[in-house]
């Protein structure tokens, strides 16, 4: 049956395409494919987007692959040069770089996106970024929310990530920017950035991998090392988080932001407990009632809240 | 379907659009396919509504203005098979009223019924592992790991093609099991006793 076929060529096209950029010739072979039946367009993309789909698996675990971010350009990739290679290879002629793209997240969703450079960007719940590819600058805007980086390593274009009016630059690195109301953190895993404040160029601090950067109005960049708190808080990116020692109400205001039902603390004597542990972010109910059971409180749940409250 | 396309919707982001279909039609793809089954559409015509659902899709020039993909693939997949049905006259016009009276409302998912992070891993981890060995374990590598297609063929000790044949007959298996996943999760549930007994369209 001729679905049957299409299914199978656009299941092999879609492996082609995500192997990386594809030669002149194969680009018109494809061009040839998809122009015999219409529908195949529709099969392509059902195929290409099931590959997005699994690729959740790593964005969702966490995993990362020191050679995903590709930096050289392959033998055969001649039209490879223009249309940057990465998961997101296109499909030559009919699909162009767009000169802004945006990526956004929804509440209690974390997403990994593959840049047109090489780059991979993984975005936090409730998460908001553009992105332009220019020709002397990598430009992202990242306009609420968290996200964490993995840059591919180009010196003549610079990795500019914009958070309001605080800037962090770096060349070939790994670090994450989180937007918080009272400022911009900085926590680098991998390499070097460096970090300022629009109008006050002259403060700006180098953050190596390891440390911290906290950003706020009006106070000089601090910068501390601190490399297992950073491992734990890009524990995110795997669904979780992970305290040690802090308070239930930094926990709650945390899980706060991956879900819609609404953890609410009753009493400010428990939101000061310190608590210790993994928990994962999407599950507040079990949050709640493992939390409650540890500083022995009891959980009321009312539909859209979860409040901890004192027996 | 319009024969002249316009080309402005090809200049548009199609990654991300790819993106935003792997995760906000893709996973509903199933639970589709076994609502139309409910109302008792043949294998075949599914398959056409689905297809014609996708095509439509890749119309899009943004999809910026959708809220739920859920729900805007259940419509899109509804409007194909009035279509279908009208050009066809396949059914009495009885049914199309039926089916036409279907609110698709009425499958929209509530906005806090979004499927967790952890459930979507499990699923996609549920995918890969139903795969044959050869195949699994390229996917795993490419799609959880995310090693690239070449350093995979060099661990594993095959050619780049090799690697690229496999990933591709896993691919087309894991389209199959997109398309069966949730029908095989409502027998279980729902309705025991409507499942289509034996193969699926030959």
């Amino acid at each position: 049956m001729a679905r049957e076929e299409d299914d199978e060529g656009a299941a092999r096209w879609a492996v082609r395409l995500d192997a990386g950029p594809i030669s002149a010739t194969q680009e018109r072979e494809l061009e040839a494919w998809l122009a015999s039946d219409e529908r195949r367009e529709g099969a392509l993309l059902r195929a290409r987007a099931a590959l997005e789909y699994l690729n959740r698996g790593r964005a969702l675990s966490g995993a990362f692959h020191e050679e995903d971010v590709p930096r050289r350009l392959n033998r055969r990739s001649m039209i490879g040069s223009l249309m940057a290679a990465g998961a997101a290879a296109c499909v030559g002629v009919l699909m162009l770089f767009p000169r802004e793209r945006r990526i956004d997240t929804e509440v209690g969703e974390i997403r990994q996106m593959p840049l047109e450079d090489g780059s991979v960007a993984t975005l936090n719940t409730a998460s908001k970024l553009s992105v332009q590819m220019k020709e002397r600058e990598r430009l992202v805007r990242l306009e609420g929310g968290e996200a964490w980086f993995r840059v591919a390593p180009d010196k003549t274009r610079p990795f500019v990530v914009q958070a309001g009016e605080v800037r962090v630059q770096a060349i070939g690195t790994a670090f994450s920017v989180r937007r918080r109301d009272e400022g911009t953190d900085v926590l680098v895993t991998e390499g070097t950035v460096e970090a300022w404040v629009v109008g006050r160029e002259g403060d700006r601090k180098i953050i190596t991998a390891g440390s911290r950067g906290l950003v706020e109005q009006g106070v000089p960049i601090a910068v501390a090392t601190a490399p297992e708190e950073i491992d734990r808080a890009l524990a995110w990116r795997s669904g979780q988080l992970s305290l040690d020692g802090e308070t239930l109400d930094y926990a709650v205001a945390e899980l706060n932001r991956y879900n819609r039902q609404k953890l609410i603390v009753d009493d400010p004597a428990l939101g000061r407990q310190q608590l210790v542990g993994y928990f994962y972010t999407g599950e507040p109910e079990n949050f709640a009632k493992t939390v409650a059971w540890m500083i022995g409180a009891e959980v009321i749940e009312d539909g859209d809240t979860i409040r901890i409250a004192r027996k | 379907m319009e024969p002249d396309r316009d080309l402005e919707m090809h200049v548009q982001t199609r990654s991300g659009i790819i993106a935003w279909v792997g995760s906000n039609i893709i996973p509903f793809e199933g639970e589709l396919r076994a609502w139309l089954r409910r109302m008792r559409i043949s294998e075949d015509e599914i398959e056409d509504v689905v297809q014609d659902a996708y095509l439509s899709i890749t119309k899009l020039s943004s999809v910026a203005h959708i809220n739920s993909g859920k729900n805007y693939f259940f419509q899109t997949a509804k409007m194909a098979l009035f279509q279908r049905l009208r050009r066809e006259r396949i059914v009495p016009i009885d049914r199309l009223v039926e089916i036409e009276a279907l609110k698709v409302a009425d499958v929209a998912p509530d906005p806090e019924v979004r499927t967790s992070a952890r459930m979507e891993l499990e699923r996609v981890r549920r995918l890969i592992a139903a795969l044959p060995e050869r195949c699994r374990e390229i996917f795993e590598l490419r799609r959880i790991e995310g090693v690239p297609q070449r350093e995979i063929a060099a661990r594993l000790g095959l050619p780049e093609h090799t690697v690229e044949q496999q990933a591709a007959r896993g691919l087309k298996l894991i389209l199959k099991a997109i398309a069966m996943e949730d029908a095989a999760c409502e027998a279980r549930s729902q309705r025991p006793k409507e499942m289509p007994s034996g193969a699926r369209r030959g």
